[in-house]
């Protein structure tokens, strides 16, 4: 073997030292992309330390919770006005803070992606141009009003009471849904959501579905991290967009090649262990003095809100 | 010989609460043969991709002559040309390493992005995949090779950009025993060529058969003990207590034997 190796391996190389200050290398948002992707496992780490914590709600069986997700979000889009979806709110951040969950971490993103789900796609209806009514604040003033096919553009275009009102709505709603369901995820380990669904009657098929994606989500999430480091050990100069775009586009179908296989092979292992289109859970646990407690507590809670 | 990279008291965890390694110190000079042993989940790979500037110690330092090894520092274009030309990294999983469309293309993309130049990039790249008896899978796409070929083309990738450092993780790892011979007698001849060999295993024969210098962590990922292939290798309590080789209980006719077992170096009674 040592006399096969190539003389430039035998040199050695010249690079001993590096001349500092010859420029900073900028990180392509799409090699970024990929750090978030490792990201995706720490949450995943999180959500299972979070629903370990011995708090309120990580207590109460995941039955229950399941039926208060599902009741809660039902109230909440069937209030018409801001109170009680304030009052809602209150409540759920109040639940938050007595399961001991990170406040900071679950209302970080609560209040993201409501602000983007909500706020920002409700906005446009808060214009007379969308939600007609009393303007409370004008911002441009035309010549004339316009009317072209079923649109009608006023003469003086700005921000309406009912306007106001229905935005306002919009994103109290999205994130009670959104706090709703991550105090629920959260405190819950997933596996047993899925029990719980099962309990509910959801389909087997869709449980799967549901099973095998959260799983598949971590292990390809894995790869993804790795086959970067891998490129990353071997780039010693800063990539342009176009060549972290063309290795993305690459790996992309690598991914789906390696899914494809995988998914046949968790198949075949399914099959080889007697799965015959249908999920078997064992040992449900009793529900106790303290889940029957939590659950009418919840629904009195449910019921006074539909009221108000 | 010249110190090459040193490891202060690195500690790192993942996700902030699992330890992968803890206070380890650790120094690699010019043409050492090492080889970081312990059991599974011991921190080997973890110390590996530090030293390969991969990931980056929550506490510690990890210098490269005599520069800090860091996120930031790797900023630098000047030394992140100088570190990734001087340290290669073999991965366990060769799948990860492959991306480009065929194995000629894998050979080529490191001397191309040290800008070494078409031509001379052309000339490592057919040098190595003669070295390597390769050169049948020039136009081969990474998908189309079976295990050992693609350890092969991983190996060539890293070799064409002359690294002065090569960092092995489990190298023979799912190898049929030819591939494996093939890869032990490849590292020792780039390690008497000069180049510095770093491998993270569990395999003691493989240790045994590089005479290697050997790091051993622990199970609490730390080092246990640093020492001569045949110094580790033949401290059997120390094996057992980080668990790289195991009590066996077997029948031999209507006899039952206890003893210390391992697939790869001894099995005594």
């Amino acid at each position: 073997m040592a006399n096969r190796i190539p003389s430039f391996l035998l040199a050695r190389s010249t690079a001993r030292s590096f001349k500092q200050g010859t420029g900073k290398v900028k990180v392509p948002f799409l090699e970024r992309g990929i750090d978030h992707l490792a990201g995706v496992i720490r949450n995943g780490y999180a959500q299972w330390e979070f629903s370990s914590q011995n708090g309120f709600f990580q207590r109460i069986d995941a039955r229950v919770k399941v039926l208060f997700l599902l009741f809660f979000i039902l109230i909440v889009s069937l209030k018409r006005d801001v109170l009680p979806e304030t009052c809602i709110c209150f409540f759920v951040f109040v639940l938050t803070l007595f399961s001991r969950l990170n406040i900071l971490r679950v209302y970080k993103r609560v209040l993201f992606l409501g602000f983007v789900f909500g706020f920002l796609i409700a906005l446009p209806s808060a214009f007379n141009v969308i939600t007609k009514g009393e303007t409370i604040l004008p911002i441009v003033r035309l010549p004339q009003s316009y009317h072209f096919w079923i649109y009608h553009i006023p003469a003086e275009i700005g921000i309406t009471r009912e306007g106001i009102h229905a935005v306002a709505m919009l994103t109290v709603r999205v994130i009670n849904s959104l706090s709703l369901s991550f105090l629920v995820l959260y405190t819950t380990p997933f596996h047993e959501i899925i029990r719980a669904l099962k309990v509910l009657k959801v389909p087997d098929s869709f449980l799967i579905i549901i099973t095998l994606c959260y799983k598949y989500i971590f292990i390809f999430s894995k790869t993804v991290e790795d086959m970067h480091l891998a490129k990353k050990s071997r780039i010693a100069r800063e990539l342009s967009h176009a060549e972290a775009r063309e290795w993305i586009a690459g790996r992309l179908a690598f991914i789906f090649k390696k899914a494809r296989g995988r998914c046949e092979e968790v198949f075949k292992a399914m099959i080889g262990r007697g799965f015959s289109d249908s999920i078997k859970f064992y040992g449900f646990r009793k529900m106790r003095m303290s889940d029957w407690c939590a659950a009418i507590f919840l629904l009195l809670a449910g019921i006074l809100f539909l009221f108000i | 010989m010249e110190n090459l990279m040193r490891l202060e008291k690195v500690t790192y965890s993942y996700y902030d609460n699992i330890p992968a390694l803890s206070d380890v110190s650790l120094d690699v000079n010019d043409g050492d043969n090492i080889a970081i042993v312990g059991a599974n989940g011991s921190g080997k790979s973890t110390l590996l991709q530090i030293m390969g500037g991969l990931k980056y110690p929550v506490a510690g330092r990890f210098l490269f002559r005599k520069t800090e090894v860091s996120e930031r520092s790797l900023r630098d274009r000047g030394f992140l040309r100088l570190f990734r030309e001087s340290v290669g990294y073999v991965f366990q999983d060769s799948d990860v390493q492959l991306f480009c469309p065929t194995g000629l293309d894998e050979l080529l993309y490191g001397p191309l992005h040290l800008e070494i130049g078409e031509e001379e990039g052309m000339k490592r790249a057919l040098e190595v995949m003669q070295m390597l008896n390769i050169e049948h899978l020039k136009d081969r796409p990474s998908h189309m090779l079976s295990g050992g070929e693609k350890k092969k083309v991983a190996i060539g990738s890293v070799l064409t950009m002359n690294p002065e450092v090569l960092l092995f993780d489990e190298p023979t790892n799912g190898l049929d025993p030819r591939t494996q011979v093939f890869l032990v007698e490849l590292m020792l001849a780039l390690n008497e060529s000069g180049k510095t060999i770093v491998l993270a295993t569990h395999d003691l024969g493989l240790v045994a058969e590089l005479g290697a210098r050997v790091v051993v962590l622990s199970e609490d990922h730390r080092i246990e003990k640093t020492g001569s292939a045949e110094e580790i290798l033949g401290d059997q309590n120390l094996l057992l207590r980080v668990n790289l080789i195991h009590e066996h209980v077997h029948l031999h006719g209507k006899t039952k034997h206890a003893h210390l077992h391992s697939h790869y170096l001894f099995h005594k009674h």
